[in-house]
């Protein structure tokens, strides 16, 4: 049994007269101790599926199953699914007058979690978050304030988590920590994730998988790796130190796409699939080609991002 | 519905209450003010005409409190919620609409009821007034029916405020000053004007006022059956807007409302 599944999805908003189709027709699903990834441009209708999905915003049509149930069915499945589940993002905070400590006594409570104070504790200190704990979320820093959201997304011992941009503000150090303590977390618990970021090293770095979405709808569902695979392009920077001119030959001679070049430079494409480079580079040595320095740039997750967002169709 | 997440929500909006000066304020502050100047009109009155309002004056403020605090407790915890973006975080839970509804509708109680006694005690200490000296069954009966009528106008706002977010907060606010005047609070039904007497007739409050008034001026024994009447206008007037709350849930799901808090 899959821990989400998702069929046919659609959820429209009505905006003064206006249809806007935020998810239009997805499927989907996430197997159990999965981390699934969902990536796309602003509006493409990640956050609508994640609400969807923890009972904020109701759907049209479609189906979704959560757990095994389909909380859709009835106020109790939804109860039931709600405990088993929980959310984090750092656009939310808890209740600003509440200082963490309390905030976090009251949803402990609301979850029904036995021995709240070293739930609590142990939250507070994962989150490096002891030393402020009796501080009012509203005086908190928002990188603060999204720690402390994190710290409720786990208060339950989610079996599925969402975390919808569950990073925003935090600065580098802590950031890796937050990604680092998800990981151990998912690893020693089990925990089926579904994550949302606009850092494409993050995505990479965490999910098993990930859906790209656009315009509502889904687009590829694949790994990170294969994702990168559909860019067929390396583009490649030398810096040369004897014998410009013969590089420039060989480049002509084999048709290589150029860039740019400088006065000891060049900047050149090669596929990434196949040995050309490595074809090309041979031949370069062998022609007394001296190079000082070298780049090469694979591509990343972030130039799959750039070009799926701006192609309009679909492409499966 | 759950006690363990009813007993969640009345801690959180304790601490929100212990946590700020504005929601003490709000429990003392006004209900003393008008203290003060109902009191204080009351002398006045009395040295025009030899005619003492006192206890009318006293027990409508008093009373009064039911409605006032009930509706406006009740629309304010929920605004705060929308203000602070947390119905995200609190719709997310386990917590059911039932004991979202319970839990305010029985904070704003204990609230009203601390205003209550402490209105009781400076009438007392400032003008000897004795709330006691009305029959106990009256004001038990008076305390149900107001707060219940307290709950039906602050849920009537929460449900605008789930259709239409923040944007008609005034409302919470002003809603109760609307239906004070037509309530017979201070002065009898005979007097108001005739164009706004059917409207009195049909607000529920209007018959728990004019049997306190009958009762101090008159000396006429409390109609009960007056009293069921209210009650029961109330109830109606509950299940309405009991139906309306849970049709704006409904529509706040699907608006996204509760996502957006906006
Ligand atoms: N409550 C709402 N009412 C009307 N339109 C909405 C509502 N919520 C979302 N939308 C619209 O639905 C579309 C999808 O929004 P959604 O928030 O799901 O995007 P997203 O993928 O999470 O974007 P981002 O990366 O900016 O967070 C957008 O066009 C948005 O304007
Ligand atoms: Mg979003």
């Amino acid at each position: 049994m899959d821990a989400i599944e998702v069929n046919n999805l659609v959820k429209s908003f009505r905006e003064k007269n206006k249809l806007i189709k935020a998810v239009d027709n997805i499927s989907f699903s996430v197997k159990k101790g999965e981390i699934f990834g969902l990536l796309g441009p602003n509006g493409a209708g990640k956050t609508t599926t994640l609400n969807i999905l923890n009972g904020l915003i109701s759907k049209d049509s479609g189906e979704i199953k959560i757990l095994g149930l389909d909380p859709e069915q009835n106020e109790l499945n939804w109860e039931s699914v709600k405990n088993k589940i929980n959310v984090s993002t750092a656009y939310y905070s808890l209740s600003e007058q509440l200082t963490i400590r309390q905030n976090l006594k009251v949803y402990a409570m609301l979850y029904n979690i036995k021995n709240i104070q070293e739930k609590i504790d142990q939250l507070l200190q994962m989150f490096e978050l002891k030393s402020l704990d009796n501080r009012k979320v509203v005086q908190l820093s928002s990188g603060e304030k999204t720690r402390v959201s994190l710290c409720k997304g786990f208060i339950n011992d989610p079996e599925v988590l969402f975390l919808d941009e569950c990073t925003v503000g935090l600065d580098p150090d802590i950031a890796e920590k937050t990604r680092e303590i998800i990981r151990d977390y998912q690893e020693q618990k089990g925990t089926t994730i579904i994550f949302t970021s606009h850092y494409m090293y993050e995505v990479e770095e965490l999910c098993n998988r990930i859906a790209f979405m656009n315009n509502g709808r889904i687009i590829k569902i694949d790994t990170a790796g294969n994702f990168k695979k559909l860019i067929k392009k390396t583009s490649i920077e030398l810096t040369i130190k004897e014998n410009y001119p013969a590089l420039m030959k060989i480049m002509k001679e084999r048709n290589i796409d150029i860039l740019s070049t400088g006065t000891n430079t060049v900047v050149f494409e090669v596929s990434s699939s196949t040995d050309q480079l490595y074809k090309l580079m041979n031949m370069i040595f062998k022609a007394g080609v001296k190079i000082s320095d070298m780049h090469m740039n694979k591509p990343t997750l972030e130039d799959i991002f750039i070009q799926f967002a701006r192609k309009k169709q679909r492409v499966r | 519905m759950k006690w363990y997440r009813i007993k969640a929500l009345l801690l959180k909006y304790f601490y929100i209450s212990i946590n700020s000066v504005d929601r003490w304020f709000d429990i003392f502050y006004w209900p003393v003010i008008d203290i003060f100047v109902w009191g204080f009109a009351s002398f006045y009155i009395k040295e025009l005409s030899n005619f003492n309002l006192l206890s009318v004056l006293m027990g409508g403020v008093i009373l009064w409190i039911f409605v006032w605090k009930s509706s406006q407790d009740i629309a304010t915890f929920v605004l705060e919620d929308f203000w602070a973006r947390n119905l995200y975080n609190l719709f997310s839970s386990p917590m059911r609409i039932s004991e979202h509804v319970t839990s305010i509708v029985l904070f704003a109680f204990i609230r009203g009821l601390i205003s209550f006694c402490f209105l009781i005690l400076l009438a007392f200490l400032l003008y000897s007034f004795n709330i006691f000296a009305l029959p106990i069954l009256f004001i038990a009966a008076a305390v149900f029916i107001l707060s219940l009528f307290g709950w039906v106008i602050g849920l009537f706002v929460v449900s605008l405020i789930l259709r239409f977010g923040q944007r008609i907060q005034i409302l919470a606010w002003s809603i109760v000053w609307v239906v004070q005047p037509f309530s017979c609070v201070f002065y009898p039904l005979s007097s108001i004007p005739s164009w706004a007497k059917p409207i009195a007739i049909f607000l529920p409050t209007t018959y728990v006022f004019e049997n306190m008034r009958a009762f101090f001026l008159e000396g006429r024994a409390i109609n009960y059956g007056e009293l069921l009447y209210s009650f029961i206008l109330t109830l109606f007037l509950m299940i309405i807007v009991g139906f309306f709350l849970y049709r704006s849930y409904a529509k706040a799901k699907q608006s996204g409302m509760l996502a957006k808090g906006d």
